[in-house]
C-alpha cells in the first residue's frame, strides 16, 4: 500500500478509462456471476478472462502478485480445514464414495478434494474484477462511483472520509501503542500472556476514541460550514460523463448477470463433478 | 458596511454552568483586518462561532442579544446560508483538509452547491493559483506539508467567494517558517480582494508584524481591549491578560522605554530612536551568562535510519550529547527528522547505523583501557526495546491525551511503575514526589478529565517523571497551550531540570528554544547542521535559511541598530528577560562562554 | 444437513436469494428507522462513519491469534461502542465499509457474507440508544444501560451469524458444518473482544464525561 493507503496504480490502459462506477457495476456483475455457479469449468473460465483483463489494464504483475499468492495461501487452508471437518461433504452432493485417506471413521474422498478444488477456484475467480476495480480506480472515484450506482451521497461521502483519514488514524494507532508500550506496557507475544495482552489493547482503546470523536467533531464543523448535505444530491470534482465505451460495458455487465440468472434457472448450478 | 456586529451578545453553553461570553459590544467594518486575541478558555473561540454561525446551529446553548453578519441575522438563516457569508479556517489543517486530493478539496464547497464539474474544474484551478498550488493540484493530502494543506483551505474558501474570512488559530500547528508563509498568504489575498479578515490567535507577535488594523482582546468573556495594535502595544495592555507582548517589546520596556502609540512601535522598523537607549543598557549591564557543563548522560554517534531500504534515510548520521542537568532543543522544518530521531532515541525505530550510549560519562577514567570505542561509564544501548529504554529515557508526546489512559490522576503518574512490577510502597513514594515536583500533588484524588489541558500536561510530564528517567524528551511541549500555562509549563520544566536530568525538547517554537534551552541541534534534510547555543544559531543567516527557522525580532531589532555580536545581543536579551539558569538556584557546574564555545564543533561549511 | 445437501439444486436459488432478502430488509429498516428521526442523515453521522470506518481499517492489522483460523481482532471492538455513541445507522455501516475497504485493500477480496457479520453486530450494538437517556457522552450510562449492550451484542451476533451461515453455504458454496465450527469460533472471540476492550471502553468514557462535582484537594 502507498503512503496515502489506496492501490491505485496510474497507468494508461482501456480499463483505467473506464468511468469508476462501470467497474462497480461489472464487480457486482461478475460477483453475482460466480456466485450462481459451482463448477471447476466456469470457474477456471472465468480466471481466464479475469487474468486476460488485468493483462490489458497493465498493472504491473509485481504489485498484484502478493494478493494471487493470499489467496493461494488461504484457500490451501480453507480445503484443509474443510477436509478435516467434513472429509465426505463432497461425496454427499455426488453420492460416490473413493476413499483417499483414512481418518478412522471417516476418510477423505476424493470427491471432496475435488470440492475443495472447485471451491478455491471460486474464490479465486472473484479476485481479478475486485482487483481490477482496486487499482485502476483513483480513490477520489470510490465515492462518486458508488453515489452513481445508487447509493445515496452521504453514505457515499462516508467512504471517502474513511479513505482520507486510514493513514491519518493509522499513525495515531501507533503513536498511543508506541507511548503506552513505552510506559511498560506489554503488546508483543511474549511479553505477557494472552488475557492482559488483550487487556492492554482496552487501555489504548479509550484515547483512541477520545481523539476520534473530538476529529469526527472537528471534521462534521469544517464539512457543515462548507455547506455538506445543502441540497438534495451534489456534483462530483472528479467525475467525467460517460462515453460510449463506458455504456457498452455496462450493458456488457448487466448482459453477463442476466446470463447467470437464465443459466441457473434454465439449467441449473449443479456441483459439477468430471469423474 | 459592516461586516459583523455584536450588540450585547451573552452567551452560554447547554452543558456549562456558567456563560462563556457576556455582554459583547463589538464592530468589525467591511476589509478591515482585525486580530482577536485572549487566553484559553477566554471565550475568543466563542466569539468566532457566534460570526460563522456555529453558534447558533452546532452549539447549543443561551443566547443573548443580536449578532449582525452582513446585515443578517445568522439565527434567522441556516448553517449553510451563513457559509456564503463567511469562510472559515479551522486550526486543524486535517481535519479541515476533507478531500482525498488539493483539487478535490477545493472543490468541495461548490461540490455541495451542485456546481457543473466543467465549470468547478476552472474554478479549482483559479483558486489553487491564487495561494501558488496548482502545482500540487492532485497530490493526497498525506503528500502536503501543514502550511501547504492551510493555502489550499485558503483556496477551498476562495472559491466559495465570500466577503468574510475567518481563521481559527492559523499558525497553532505551523512551524515559524511556514507560519510566516501563511500569514503572508492571507495578507496577498487581502490585499487582492479587499475582503474582511479576522484572525484568532494567541500568537500575538507573528501576527501584528504583517500590519493588521485593529486588535481586540478578549478575557473571561469580555471584550477588554479594543484598538489599534499601537495603542496596544504602548499602553501595556498583554501581560494583565497573561498574554505574551512581541520579544521585541518587552526588551524595549526592560530598556525602561515609555512608547506612546504615536510612536507607532507596532512596525519594528519604528523602534529605531530607542538604539541608544538599548545599547547603553546592554553595554553597562554586566550580565555574565552562565552554562552548565556537566557529565554527558545520552550520546549519539552517528546514527542513521530509514524505513525502507530502497529509500534514503530519514535521518543520517546524527551525532549529539546530551548532559545531566541540561535543556537541548532540537528544531528544524516540518519533515527535517525531528520525529524519526525522536523514535530512533526512545527505541521505536530500530536505527540501522549508529550508536547510542547512556549512563554518567566519567571525564576522569583513564581512555583506552577498555574497549575505545564506548565511552567510559556509559553503556551501548542499541539493543534495548522501547520497553527497556522507558526507565532510562522518557519520552512525553504533545499531545496528552494521546498518552493518559486512566481515570484518575494518581492512577496515571504511577501506570507505569505497576506495569514494571514496581512495589507498592515504592510507588506511592515516587508517585507522591512526581506529583510534588509538577505542582500536582493536592489534586492527586481527582479524576483527570477534571484537568485543564496544560494541567494534563504536567501529569503526563509526571507520569513519565515517577519511572526515574535519566533524559526526559518532549515533542513539541508547549503545543496548545497559551503564554500563561506555556511560561508556568516551563517553570516546571525548568525544576526538573535543576533535578540532573536531561532534558531533549523537539519544538518549532523558536522563542521556547531561545529563552529555556542551554544549547540546540538543528536539523535539517535528516542531517545535523548546527549544534551550539541557540542565541548564536539564530544570529546565523546561513542556518536559519537552511533550516526554515524565523528570524526572532530581537535578531532583526540588533541588525537595525547595527550591533555587530548578534548572538551576545540575543543571548542577552532572552536570558534577562525570561529565565533564570541552574547555577543560580546553586545546582550545576558552570564554565566560561569562550571554552564552552571552543568545545562545541559547528559541522557547517 | 443430508436433505440439504441433497436438494441442493432446487434450495440453492432459494436459500441464496434469502439471504440476499434478509440483508435487504435490514437495509430498509435502517433507512426507515433514520426516516422516522424526521431528519436526514447528519453530517456529524456521515463522518462518525468514515471516520470508524477508518480507525475499524487501521485496527484490522491488530489480531491476536488464539488457535488455527481464529484471533481476537481488536476491530471488533469498534462496533458496540460506536453503535453506542452513534447509533444503529453508523454501527452498521462502519462495520459494513470498515470490513469490506480492510478486506479490499488487505487481500484483494472481499468476504461478503462475513461483512455482514461485522455490520450487524454494529447495527444491534447501536439498539442501546433506543433509550432516550442514554448518553454515554454526558456521563450516561446505568448498569440496565450496561446489561442491554451485552444483549443487544448477543443478539447482534446472532443474526449477524446467520446471514454469514447463508450466504457462505449458498452463496459461496461452504459446508454447513464447516461454517458452524468457524462461525462459532469467531463468535466466541468477538465475545471476548467486546466483553474486555469494547463495552468496558463505552464505561471508561462515560465515567470520564461525567460532571466532576464536590472536588477537593488533598493538602
Amino acid at each position: 500500500m502507498s503512503k496515502s493507503g489506496s492501490l491505485y496504480i496510474e497507468r494508461d490502459s482501456l480499463f483505467h478509462g473506464l468511468d469508476g462506477s462501470i467497474k462497480l457495476l461489472m464487480l457486482i456483475a461478475w460477483t453475482g456471476f460466480v456466485f450462481a455457479f459451482m463448477d471447476a469449468r466456469v470457474f477456471l473460465g472465468m480466471i481466464l478472462i479475469g487474468l486476460g483483463i488485468l493483462k490489458l489494464s497493465k498493472l504491473p504483475a509485481k504489485a498484484i502478485w502478493p494478493l494471487f499468492v493470499f489467496i493461494f495461501v488461504f484457500t490451501l487452508f480453507n480445503s484443509v480445514f474443510l477436509l478435516l471437518i467434513t472429509p465426505e461433504y463432497g461425496s454427499k452432493l455426488t453420492g460416490s464414495y473413493t476413499d483417499l485417506i483414512s481418518l478412522g471413521v471417516y476418510s477423505i474422498t476424493l470427491e471432496t478434494v475435488f470440492y475443495c478444488f472447485t471451491l478455491s477456484l471460486k474464490y479465486i475467480a472473484i479476485m481479478p474484477i475486485t482487483i481490477l476495480f482496486l487499482f485502476t480506480t483513483h480513490p477520489s472515484n470510490f465515492a462518486s462511483s458508488l453515489n452513481r450506482v445508487g447509493v445515496p451521497y452521504r453514505i457515499a461521502y462516508a467512504v471517502s472520509i474513511a479513505l482520507r483519514y486510514i493513514p491519518d488514524v493509522k499513525t495515531e494507532v501507533e503513536n498511543i501503542i508506541n507511548a503506552q508500550e513505552a510506559r511498560g506496557v506489554a503488546f508483543r507475544k511474549g511479553d505477557a500472556g494472552l488475557g492482559t495482552r488483550l487487556k492492554n489493547y482496552a487501555t489504548v482503546m479509550v484515547p483512541l476514541l477520545l481523539s476520534s470523536f473530538n476529529r469526527i467533531e472537528v471534521v462534521s464543523n469544517a464539512m457543515d460550514l462548507r455547506g455538506f448535505g445543502k441540497n438534495k444530491s451534489r456534483t462530483w470534482y472528479q467525475r467525467k460523463k460517460y462515453t460510449g465505451l463506458d455504456m457498452s460495458f455496462a450493458a456488457l455487465s448487466f448482459a453477463v448477470l442476466a446470463a447467470g440468472i437464465v443459466i441457473k434457472l434454465t439449467i441449473g448450478a449443479v456441483y459439477w463433478y468430471p469423474f | 458596511m459592516k461586516s459583523v456586529v455584536f450588540e450585547d451578545v451573552s452567551f452560554q453553553y447547554g452543558n456549562l454552568d456558567q456563560p462563556t461570553l457576556h455582554h459583547i459590544d463589538l464592530v468589525i467594518d467591511e476589509g478591515e483586518k482585525v486580530l482577536i486575541t485572549g487566553k484559553s478558555g477566554s471565550g475568543k473561540s466563542t466569539l468566532a462561532h457566534c460570526i460563522n454561525g456555529l453558534i447558533p446551529f452546532t452549539y447549543k446553548g443561551e443566547f443573548k442579544g443580536r449578532v449582525l453578519v452582513n446585515g443578517k441575522e445568522p439565527s434567522q438563516l441556516s448553517l449553510f446560508a451563513m457559509g456564503t457569508q463567511v469562510g472559515s479556517i479551522l486550526q486543524d489543517q486535517d481535519c479541515q483538509f476533507v478531500g482525498l486530493s488539493a483539487g478535490e478539496d477545493v472543490a468541495f464547497a461548490l461540490e455541495n452547491d451542485c456546481v457543473a464539474p466543467e465549470e468547478m474544474q476552472v474554478a479549482v484551478d483559479i483558486a489553487l493559483q491564487q495561494v501558488d498550488m496548482l502545482p500540487h493540484k492532485n497530490h493526497p493530502p498525506q503528500s502536503l506539508s501543514g502550511g501547504q494543506k492551510q493555502k489550499v483551505a485558503i483556496a477551498g474558501i476562495l472559491a466559495m467567494d465570500v466577503p468574510i474570512l475567518l481563521f481559527d488559530e492559523p499558525l497553532a500547528n505551523l512551524d515559524p517558517a511556514s507560519g510566516k508563509k501563511a500569514m503572508e498568504t492571507i495578507l496577498d489575498i487581502h490585499g487582492k480582494t479587499g475582503k474582511t479578515i479576522i484572525v484568532i490567535e494567541h500568537r500575538i507577535e507573528d501576527v501584528l508584524e504583517h500590519g493588521f488594523d485593529r486588535v481586540v482582546v478578549v478575557d473571561d468573556g469580555k471584550i477588554v481591549f479594543n484598538g489599534t495594535p499601537d495603542r496596544l502595544l504602548a499602553e501595556d495592555v498583554l501581560p494583565g491578560y497573561g498574554l505574551r507582548q512581541p520579544l521585541y517589546v518587552e526588551m524595549l520596556k526592560l530598556c525602561g522605554v515609555a512608547a506612546r502609540e504615536e510612536d507607532r512601535i507596532s512596525v519594528l522598523e519604528n523602534t529605531v530612536k530607542y538604539k541608544d537607549q538599548v545599547l547603553k543598557k546592554y553595554m553597562e549591564d554586566r550580565f555574565t551568562d552562565q552554562r552548565p557543563n556537566n557529565r554527558t548522560i545520552l550520546k549519539l554517534q552517528g546514527v542513521s535510519f530509514r524505513y525502507f531500504k530502497e529509500d534514503p534515510y530519514t535521518i543520517e548520521d546524527v551525532s549529539f550529547d546530551v548532559k545531566e542537568g541540561e535543556m537541548l532543543a532540537i528544531v528544524g522544518n516540518n519533515g527535517a527528522g525531528k520525529s524519526t530521531l525522536l523514535k530512533a532515541i526512545s527505541g521505536i525505530a530500530k536505527y540501522q547505523n549508529g550508536s547510542i550510549y547512556y549512563g554518567a560519562e566519567n571525564q576522569q577514567g583513564e581512555a583506552g583501557n577498555e574497549s575505545s570505542s564506548s565511552p567510559v561509564g556509559m553503556q551501548r544501548i542499541d539493543t534495548w526495546t522501547a520497553k527497556q529504554r522507558a526507565l532510562a529515557i522518557g519520552f512525553v508526546m504533545q499531545n496528552p491525551n494521546h498518552m493518559i489512559t486512566k481515570d484518575m490522576i494518581y492512577d496515571e503518574v504511577a501506570f507505569g511503575l505497576r506495569n514494571f512490577g514496581v512495589g507498592k510502597e515504592e510507588t506511592d513514594r515516587r508517585v507522591k514526589e512526581a506529583l510534588k515536583i509538577c505542582g500536582l500533588y493536592e489534586y492527586r484524588n481527582w479524576p483527570v478529565s477534571s484537568l485543564s489541558y496544560g494541567q494534563k500536561k504536567r501529569v503526563t510530564i509526571a507520569s513519565i517523571l515517577s519511572m526515574g528517567p535519566k533524559v526526559i524528551i518532549l515533542d513539541e511541549p508547549t503545543a496548545g497551550q497559551d503564554y500563561t500555562s506555556y511560561r508556568e509549563f516551563m517553570s516546571y520544566l525548568d525544576q526538573i531540570k535543576c533535578s540532573g536530568i536531561g532534558i531533549i525538547l523537539i519544538t518549532h517554537d523558536m522563542h521556547l528554544a531561545l529563552e529555556y534551552a542551554d544549547s540546540g541541534v538543528v536539523l535539517s534534510g535528516g542531517r545535523v547542521i548546527a549544534k551550539d547555543y541557540m542565541d548564536r544559531i539564530l544570529a546565523d543567516n546561513w542556518i536559519i535559511g537552511k533550516a526554515n527557522l524565523k528570524h526572532t525580532s530581537i535578531e532583526r531589532m540588533g541588525r537595525l541598530f547595527g550591533v555587530e555580536d548578534l548572538s551576545s545581543f540575543i543571548a542577552y536579551f532572552t536570558r534577562r528577560v525570561t529565565s533564570k539558569t541552574c547555577a543560580e538556584t546553586g545546582s550545576g557546574k558552570s564554565e566560561s562562554r569562550q571554552a564552552a564555545a571552543e568545545r562545541e564543533e559547528v559541522s557547517h561549511e | 444437513m443430508d436433505k440439504l445437501s441433497g436438494s441442493f439444486v432446487s434450495l440453492i436459488s432459494k436459500q441464496g436469494i434469502t439471504a440476499v432478502a434478509i440483508a435487504v430488509v435490514l437495509c430498509i429498516i435502517i433507512a426507515l428507522f433514520n426516516k422516522k428521526k424526521g431528519r436526514k442523515m447528519s453530517t456529524k453521522t456521515v463522518v462518525a462513519i468514515g471516520v470508524g470506518a477508518a480507525l475499524y481499517a487501521a485496527l484490522s492489522a491488530i489480531s491476536i491469534p488464539v488457535g488455527p483460523n481464529t484471533s481476537f481482532r481488536i476491530a471488533i471492538a469498534l462496533l458496540p461502542i460506536f453503535g453506542a455513541f452513534f447509533g444503529p445507522a453508523a454501527g452498521f455501516l462502519i462495520g459494513f465499509i470498515g470490513h469490506a475497504l480492510n478486506d479490499a485493500f488487505m487481500y484483494g477480496n472481499i468476504w461478503w457474507s462475513w461483512v455482514f457479520l461485522s455490520a450487524m453486530m454494529g447495527l444491534f450494538g447501536g439498539f442501546v440508544c433506543f433509550d432516550r437517556k442514554f448518553d454515554p457522552l454526558n456521563g450516561i450510562c446505568t448498569k440496565v444501560h450496561i446489561g442491554l449492550m451485552y444483549l443487544w451484542s448477543l443478539i447482534g451476533m446472532f443474526v449477524g451469524s446467520v446471514i454469514a451461515y447463508l450466504g457462505d453455504v449458498y452463496l459461496y458454496g461452504e459446508p454447513s458444518e464447516k461454517l458452524f465450527v468457524q462461525i462459532t469460533a469467531a463468535n466466541l472471540s468477538n465475545l471476548v473482544v467486546i466483553a474486555v476492550i469494547g463495552i468496558p471502553a463505552v464505561i471508561l468514557i462515560a465515567k470520564s464525561k461525567a460532571r466532576n462535582q464536590g472536588l477537593k484537594k488533598d493538602f
